[in-house]
């Protein structure tokens, strides 16, 4: 343990700390030894896939595990107190006082039946033995550096009239109000829009640098991280695999899954012939921890000593260290991981085939009132979008949730019937849903489910489709038994390529995805990518990708749709989309993508989204995205922009198109 | 909350049309008719025929049904074919009694079960699952012993062999102990039934609640677990035990038909079993109305209720 | 009538003689899951010899149920007449079994009929919404309106005392309930991603409801079913006691206890004992819910 450099006492220090949930089917060891410091306002980034105990960790600390966790060994000491040997009485003193806590649902996490006054005035009046009125002025104050708006009427809100930006920055206003040393967000912005946790984490950065307050971010997504973390943790299996400096974790990862995480995140600059890094296998199972390195089953690098010996922390650099026999992790070996994608061009179609035509297409959801008058409230889901696929070519959708892409997914599979407007498909629709869990029939073994449409379409005989299914499930890389089991049995990965075997059954000639990979962990994320990439390439076949994660849709996309409040703001090829943004709001939402490198982060420009979007319900009569746009003028609000030409090959809806 | 409670009034008014309907044509379907039923064997031919006439069964159906109807708007529900009493004065006067019964009933229940479900779920919440299998294991057994049985059963201990409350006897308002003394068993058999229910659903609310994601917020704000349950968990928790005292309230009429019949006391529920003995359908045709009426109103009433405590509930 | 209710039982142990959808489901729950919860094991130690009591109670040495003796009335429980005799000298035990049979045949007729009619209806006003929903759940909400055992009075005054009538009355009581749960079940399943999968492929509406929809309510309509049968033994029982079900001298369990009341000091066992009967058969029953429901998710541990 030389890692600790500083000769200040540090004001977290965690020490082999071990937790474990006790259940019906074998104990479940969450977090495995886990040791780590965080210094006074210093900002340590926790990052792991789910499973790998790093929200245990965190929850650890101040002993709120519930029932059946239970920290099992370990020191937790804060400012030199042991937690660990303090009475739950004694703890609530500690509780909120000094170390605050951001949990990562906004939606529950505030008591719905109480106004936020009654949740946030008494911890403060408690916390800073202030009167009544005076924790109020300070209430008040906080929502207002929070960034919510009139935040006197807002502190008489019910949570339930917030949007979830809202509510968690009231968490972080309640959090931080109390004035704690320490700050633990778990995973504060996954629930969250993109522009939105941009908002969030340079919210909790500024107000945490401004109070010297401390803060442990724990989080899954390694490049949000980049932006603000002071240093990194990186978690895998209950046990850290890696701690250091933020730029010594992203410019020289010294462990293997450290490496393959930062591998798997398309860059900006990834050049599409290349595939993917993807990580191969699964997370072990946590109830029968394996011996020796936890990772080594799905490392390339990985040497007979891994089995035998789990490898203990050792430095890599000033204050870098990592759990790696190897010196050097996968350098080396990294070339195998990174092949470069087989080349199809040769038998490729030409592009030349309108596969998907959308003309003007609207859709709107009403709710009639039986007994008040006045007209029923509209929702404007689609208003008025025209798309084009071409034959082999990937549209991307991308846009805030409540943007009517998936509406748009829905509309074209005729699940859904639209108001006005029209829609071309040659050939067959079919589609890969977001959430693999949720899309199979539980009671349908894997055969039957992808043998379904088959079926209802009379492919076929039963040898025929027998032989066909064989061949669809080795062709999304899975094995023939599987057709046997029921999805239960398989993991998200797993069932996410059942999902584009069943789609790929009756031979179509378009795919839509939606949000195929956000209910991934990310390491599994990029065989999904790959095998999508894949097919399209070796089938020709039109994709439809519609996704919240930009990095993702320029990686995959040829063209994209950039979709705000039920239109579409610019379309274009996917680069130059991406490199020269002609919508304000395209630009904003890259702006607010984390990329994950320290060094480009600190140099970018972080010009935020102001604001939240708004209610579908009453559209602004002018362009949609004047009351969040830096450059609206008054034509901006009082006349709808249409889709223009500014280049040849792009199309933008905004006034100010040419002048950016 | 206007929209919403004329939106339900609306339902609640169709309803009743269905049910008072429904009660008509079913009394129809009785094989013979209604008079011949009534009659048995006792008499024939001509005196049939006047009872006939004098019940309005002569009349053509549709203008049976809007007598009946109109009958029901002006509390006319026709005199009583034993006593040639009005039926409306019998219910008026056994009112006050069930009435009693059940009020004091859900009051004894709601004491005892809310903090024993909570208990129970607290227990399971941390872990402790020996009291709370105790708790939950007595609430189904209690739950499902048949109501009659156990009305016998403490009528056997605590009347016949303790002699601590009389079996029987008159019943009347004069002496307040002696009334309470005489309902005490009723309302002890139907609590034990009702107790159980309610807390097993306290319990269940209870627990969801706790695991709820802004009690885990007020823990680590560093509030006590007494001030976590009582602020956080038993305000969120109110809503479906308020559903669930509105629901049970069926049951509670369901029993109080069978005390009032074992402890015979002069109840609406005794009124509807020796009018279905002495095959008085005018009685029991007003009487399974009447319930059904009294749990549509009760219903209802917990609906708004459950809506007005709830602020997420837009008005 | 024998032979119908002590099979019936059996065959939910027993898939053969369910339905297609419904064999699947046992199919796979049995495998361990099912058999193997210690839930399902209590129910079943306390319902198979009951069971099989009822079922040799002729071969037993018992006098028969209606057969009187006037040289043993009123005897209290010994090893002759384990549960005593009434004032006509008849055995308690006898009567109590041959009442349990009845209790067996309505319980599980009524869980029947309200699966099936449940399922039926349920998934017609679920899955097609609109004005067939709104006119079954209009009906549905007016039998909702009268409390269960008042409209089973109620019905059972129209239509007259005795097993079938009894049916009728409490199925008709529990059907609405089974409507509303499909109904529910149905809305939920809907909206779910796999029946979007198969309308993409314009899978027809039939086939949505076959493969997709009832295979998936079934499981939660049997926990509710043996709940209901559970119920409806002791509302049998509720209205046998107040002479309003089976009537004397065909034996069930609540007239037996009626015929107790009278003499509850003098011989207390006429009433007290068949009651441990009913009410070991409700917890039998409920224990046999919680089996079915936690061999389907093993998560509802709490």
């Amino acid at each position: 343990m030389t890692y600790q450099t500083e000769i200040a006492p540090p004001l977290l220090d965690v020490r082999d700390l071990c937790t474990e949930f006790g259940t019906d089917h074998g104990t479940v060891k969450a977090v495995n030894g886990v040791s780590f410091a965080i210094n006074e306002g210093e900002r340590v980034a926790i990052v792991g896939e789910s499973g790998s105990g790093k929200s245990a960790m965190a929850m650890s600390i101040l002993r709120l595990l519930a029932y059946p966790g239970r920290v099992t060994s370990g020191k937790v000491r804060l400012e030199g107190r042991d937690l660990c040997s303090l009475s739950e009485r004694q703890l609530n003193s500690v509780r909120g006082r000094e170390v605050g806590t951001v949990f990562q649902d906004p939606m529950s996490s505030l008591d719905p039946v109480m106004r936020i006054s009654k949740q946030m005035i008494p911890p403060i009046m408690r916390s800073l033995r202030l009167s009544r009125e005076k924790a109020r002025a300070e209430a008040i104050l906080w929502l207002d550096k929070v960034g919510i708006p009139d935040p006197e009427r807002r502190l008489e809100a019910f949570p339930f009239e917030m949007s979830g930006g809202m509510r968690q920055r009231v968490m972080i206003a309640m959090a931080l109000s109390c004035r704690p040393r320490l700050l633990i967000a778990d995973e504060p912005t996954t629930a969250l829009d993109v522009t939105i946790q941009a908002q969030i984490v340079e919210v909790m950065k500024t107000l945490t640098a401004e109070t010297g307050t401390a803060m442990m971010f724990i989080t899954h997504d390694l490049g949000l991280v980049a932006r603000f973390a002071d240093k990194v943790a990186v978690m895998y299996a209950g046990r850290i695999v890696e701690f250091g400096p933020v730029r010594d974790i992203f410019c020289a990862p010294a462990h293997p899954y450290t490496q393959s995480l930062l591998s798997t995140i398309p860059s900006t600059k990834a050049l599409r012939h290349e595939r993917l890094a993807q990580i191969p296998g699964m997370p072990p199972d946590m109830k029968s921890p394996p011996q020796g390195c936890a990772f080594r089953a799905r490392c390339a690098a990985a040497v007979a000593r891994c089995a035998q010996d789990a490898p203990e922390l050792s430095p890599r650099g000033s204050g870098h260290i990592a759990a790696c026999w190897q010196p050097k992790g996968l350098e080396g070996c990294k070339r195998t991981a990174c092949e470069s994608r087989p080349q199809h061009g040769g038998n490729r179609p030409p592009r030349e085939r309108t596969m998907v035509e959308i003309n003007r297409l609207t859709k709107h959801f009403s709710s009639p009132r039986l007994f008040s008058r006045g007209p029923a409230p509209v929702v404007r889901a689609v208003n008025g979008v025209t798309l084009r696929v071409q034959q082999g070519e990937t549209l991307g959708i991308v846009g805030e949730s409540g943007c009517g892409k998936s509406t748009v997914a829905r509309l074209l599979l005729g699940l859904e019937q639209p108001t006005s407007g029209e829609i071309f498909i040659d050939g067959l629709a079919q589609m890969v849903f977001q959430d693999p869990s949720a899309s199979f029939n539980p009671k349908m073994r894997i055969g039957a489910i992808i043998e379904e449409p088959l079926i209802v379409k009379s492919w076929g005989d039963k040898a025929a489709r027998s032989a066909r299914l064989r061949q669809l499930i080795t062709q999304v890389g899975l094995e023939e038994a599987h057709l046997e089991r029921y999805p239960s049995q398989l993991s998200g990965g797993q069932r996410q390529r059942v999902a584009v075997a069943r789609a790929l059954a009756l031979d179509p000639s378009v795919i839509v995805a939606d949000e195929p990979t956000s209910a991934l962990d990310v390491s599994v994320r990029a065989q999904i990518i790959n095998l999508l990439v894949d097919l399209k390439e070796e089938l020709g076949i039109a994709f439809v990708f519609i996704s919240h994660d930009l990095l993702t849709v320029r990686y995959i996309a040829d063209r994209i749709a950039v979709m705000y409040l039920g239109e579409v703001v610019e379309y274009g090829p996917a680069d130059q989309v991406f490199d020269q943004p002609a919508h304000p709001y395209t630009k904003a939402l890259i702006e607010a993508v984390p990329l994950p490198d320290p060094v480009t982060e600190a140099r970018r420009a972080t010009r935020l989204l102001e604001g939240e979007l708004p209610s579908p319900l009453n559209l602004p009569k002018g362009c949609a995205f004047a009351s969040r746009c830096p450059i609206a003028t008054d034509i901006c609000r009082t006349e709808k922009p249409v889709l223009r030409h500014p280049m040849k090959t792009r199309e933008a809806a905004c006034h100010h198109v040419n002048s950016i | 909350m206007v929209d919403y409670s004329l939106k339900k009034f609306a339902q609640l008014i169709f309803t009743v049309f269905g049910v008072v309907t429904l009660v008509f044509f079913t009394l129809r379907f009785i094989p013979g008719d209604a008079a011949s039923a009534m009659a048995g064997d006792t008499i024939s031919g001509e005196a049939l025929e006047l009872l006939r006439e004098q019940m309005g069964l002569n009349a053509p159906l549709w203008s049976q049904y809007l007598a009946y109807l109109h009958g029901l708007v002006t509390f006319d529900f026709g005199v009583t074919i034993t006593t040639q009493l009005p039926v409306a004065d019998l219910i008026l006067r056994a009112m006050p009694v069930t009435l009693s019964i059940a009020v004091l009933t859900i009051v004894l229940t709601v004491t005892l079960a809310i903090p024993l479900g909570t208990l129970a779920a607290l227990m399971a919440h941390r872990g402790q699952n020996g009291l709370d299998n105790a708790i939950t294991g007595t609430a189904m057994v209690l739950d499902l012993m048949p109501s009659f049985w156990t009305a016998l059963v403490f009528l056997l201990i605590f009347s016949l062999t303790l002699g601590w409350f009389p079996a029987s006897g008159t019943i009347s308002f004069d002496s307040p102990v002696d009334y309470l003394k005489r309902i005490a068993l009723p309302v002890l058999v139907l609590s034990v039934t009702q107790l159980a229910t309610m807390a097993r659903i306290t319990r269940t609310a209870v627990l969801e609640v706790l695991s709820e994601d802004y009690v885990r917020t007020a823990r680590a704000m560093g509030w006590s677990e007494m001030r976590v349950l009582f602020r956080h968990a038993l305000k969120n928790a109110a809503l479906p035990i308020v559903t669930v005292i509105g629901l049970s309230f069926g049951n509670l009429l369901n029993g109080t038909v069978i005390v009032e019949f074992i402890f015979t006391i002069p109840g609406i529920g005794n009124l509807l079993i020796n009018g279905i003995n002495s095959r008085d359908y005018q009685m029991v045709q007003t009487l399974i109305v009447f319930y059904a009426l009294l749990f549509i109103v009760i219903n209802f009433a917990t609906d708004i209720i459950y809506r007005a405590l709830d602020p997420r509930v837009k008005f | 009538m024998k032979q119908d209710a002590t099979n019936i039982p059996q065959s939910l142990s027993n898939p053969s003689s369910l339905s297609r959808a419904a064999r699947g489901q046992l199919a796979r729950i049995s495998q361990g899951r099912f058999l193997g919860n210690r839930k399902t094991r209590v129910a079943l130690v306390i319902l198979v010899p009951i069971l099989l009591l009822t079922a040799f109670a002729p071969i037993l040495p018992l006098q028969g149920p209606l057969e009187t003796n006037l040289r043993a009335m009123m005897q209290p429980p010994s090893l002759e007449h384990p549960f005593g005799t009434d004032r006509m000298g008849r055995d308690i035990l006898a009567r109590t079994l041959s009442g349990v049979q009845i209790s067996l045949l309505v319980g599980l007729s009524v869980a029947a009929i309200a699966l099936v009619a449940g399922i039926l209806l349920g998934t017609l006003a679920g899955f097609f919404g609109g004005i067939v929903d709104r006119t079954v759940m209009s009906i549905v909400d007016i039998f909702l309106a009268f409390p269960s055992l008042l409209l089973a009075i109620g019905l059972v005054a129209v239509m007259g005392t005795g097993v079938i009538p009894v049916i009728f009355a409490i199925a008709l009581a529990d059907v609405p309930r089974f409507i509303r749960l499909q109904r529910s079940l149905v809305l939920s399943l809907r909206s779910r991603a796999f029946i979007d999968a198969a309308r993409t492929v314009s899978a027809p509406q039939g086939w949505l409801m076959r493969r997709h929809i009832v295979p998936n309510t079934v499981a939660p309509m049997l926990v509710a079913a043996s709940i209901a049968a559970a119920n409806a033994i002791l509302v049998e029982a509720s209205l046998s006691f107040l002479g309003l079900g089976i009537m004397p001298p065909t034996p069930s369990l609540g007239n037996i206890i009626r015929d107790g009341q009278t003499y509850l000091e003098q011989a207390w066992w006429i009433s007290t004992l068949p009651g441990l009967v009913i009410l070991a058969i409700a917890i039998s029953f409920h224990f046999l819910s919680d089996g079915v429901r936690e061999a389907l998710d093993p998560r509802s541990r709490q």
